[in-house]
């Protein structure tokens, strides 16, 4: 139990609850040695998760919770750009407490693609939660936290571009509308 | 639903229109369709007027518009309009936002409020047009785009087309800036981020000015938000202030961002392909 408070005060702080990946990170807790990590404060409340101690210059300040509204949510994402998980997962040290390091969940399908949570261990404390993405295409991975990642083309491209009614893009002149799709549209009245 | 262009901004603004849905069988008999063309009408006059009136006061490219004057000296800001000095206000917020990336002056130090003012006029428009009793509409100026309501004139149904996307939202195709004739991707754009706007390094250069230290990192950005400011802002900022600004703002708003990087790597936050249609 103190382990899954723990494990939860962490995943809040990279907001990975708000995207829906509560199964994987259920399921991450099952991979997780049982022994419960060697922390003080693994009672602490959600919101006041990871106030700095071992993570220097990545602490997260706090205020995320799953679904939090515009402005506050993933303050602490910038720690979160290991994108290629750990190859082997480290072994529990002797004496029942964590070893530091990267410890992977297991994988799962999503309509994304195949994610896998991993968490990070410092001190027998959680410092860190990554969601990461395994696309098709070979093994490339892709970081789930809200900083922008790299896609391949085909992950943005839609199958429904017959139906669009507008055209975005760096702004126009009225000469360049003459030439632009969004005069293609106009002209046929296209209204999606 | 109908479609309406008009010229103004130095671009071409087109509105699409749905009927308005009447709500009772006597609101339903007034909407003849002399009466609905008459409002449409009302309502698109309404717009362009919205757009006509910022570009007199705030246009660089106009010599009489009050900015120009401040421009040459023969107004000072603290005796100009309520209106330009709250616009100014409002732009030295997002500023602020933005960790300076977006600015409200050129580097030559004139006041250039031109970044803000095409998104206040779709803003304000859409506000006009709803006063006319339209709920269903979509406004595309210059490439940055406000919806309202639904895509269709039937919305009562609820059946999805997928798992995505429903009838009725407004799907949106985001132009590939390495070849302007073919589509990076199609967005969804609905009531809970109704607006996107898009920035090029490459685009005609009216409100990008380049910080000293400024990045060549994107080609272009594209930014959905919950309204066209915020989007057309961000937009600005991320193509002014590169990666860092793109961090910056992906992890403290809310917005789905799609970045064609320099050598047209795409990079998109996890909000993005929620919204792309399948």
């Amino acid at each position: 139990m103190r382990a899954r408070s723990a494990f939860f005060a962490g995943a809040g702080s990279v907001a990975i609850l708000a995207i829906g990946w509560q199964a994987g990170v259920g399921s991450l807790m099952s991979a997780l040695p049982t022994s419960a990590p060697a922390a003080s404060g693994t009672n602490a409340p959600a919101g006041t998760a990871n106030s700095g101690t071992a993570n220097s210059g990545t602490a997260n300040s706090g205020t995320a919770t799953a679904g939090s509204a515009a402005g506050t949510g993933s303050t602490g994402t910038t720690s979160n750009t290991s994108n290629s998980p750990s190859a082997a997962a480290p072994a529990p040290a002797a004496g029942g407490a964590v070893a530091d390091g990267t410890y992977n969940g297991q994988t799962f399908n999503t309509r994304y693609g195949t994610v896998q949570v991993n968490a990070v261990f410092a001190g027998g404390k959680i410092t860190d939660v990554v969601a990461v993405k395994l696309t098709d295409q070979g093994r490339q991975s892709v970081s789930i936290s809200n900083q922008a990642a790299p896609m391949i083309r085909r992950e943005v491209l839609s199958a429904q571009s017959a139906k669009v009614s507008n055209i975005g893009g760096a702004t126009y002149t009225s000469q360049g509308y003459l030439a632009s799709l969004q005069s293609a549209l106009d002209a046929a009245g296209f209204t999606g | 639903m109908t479609v309406h262009t008009f010229e103004s901004m130095g671009t071409v603004v087109s509105v699409r229109l749905s009927a308005p849905t009447p709500h009772s069988d006597a609101t339903r008999a007034s909407l003849s369709t002399e009466v609905l063309a008459l409002r449409e009408s009302v309502a698109m006059a309404a717009a362009e007027q919205v757009f006509d009136g910022l570009n007199e006061r705030f246009s660089l490219y106009r010599e009489s518009s009050e900015i120009s004057q401040i421009a040459r000296g023969e107004l000072l800001l603290s005796a100009s309009s309520e209106r330009m000095r709250d616009a100014y206000a409002e732009a030295l917020l997002w500023r602020e936002a933005t960790n300076g990336a977006f600015t409200p002056h050129r580097p030559d130090g004139v006041l250039d409020l031109s970044g803000t003012i095409k998104a206040v006029a779709i803003a304000e428009a859409a506000a006009a047009i709803q006063a006319c009793g339209f709920t269903d509409f979509s406004i595309n100026a210059g490439g940055d785009i406000l919806t309202h309501g639904f895509a269709t004139d039937v919305t009562a149904s609820d059946d999805s087309a997928s798992d995505d996307t429903h009838i009725g939202d407004w799907m949106t195709g985001i132009v590939d800036p390495q070849n302007r004739t073919e589509l990076l991707s199609v967005v969804a754009l609905t009531p809970e981020l109704p607006a996107m706007a898009t920035s090029g390094s490459a685009e005609r250069g009216d409100h990008i000015w380049a910080r000293p230290g400024a990045t060549n990192d994107f080609l272009q950005a594209t930014v959905v938000a919950q309204d066209i400011i915020t989007a057309d802002v961000f937009a600005t900022a991320i193509i002014a202030g590169g990666q860092e600004t793109l961090d910056h703002l992906t992890s403290h708003f809310e917005i789905a961002v799609l970045v064609v990087k320099a050598d047209g790597e795409l990079l998109a936050n996890a909000r993005f392909p929620e919204l792309v249609a399948h």
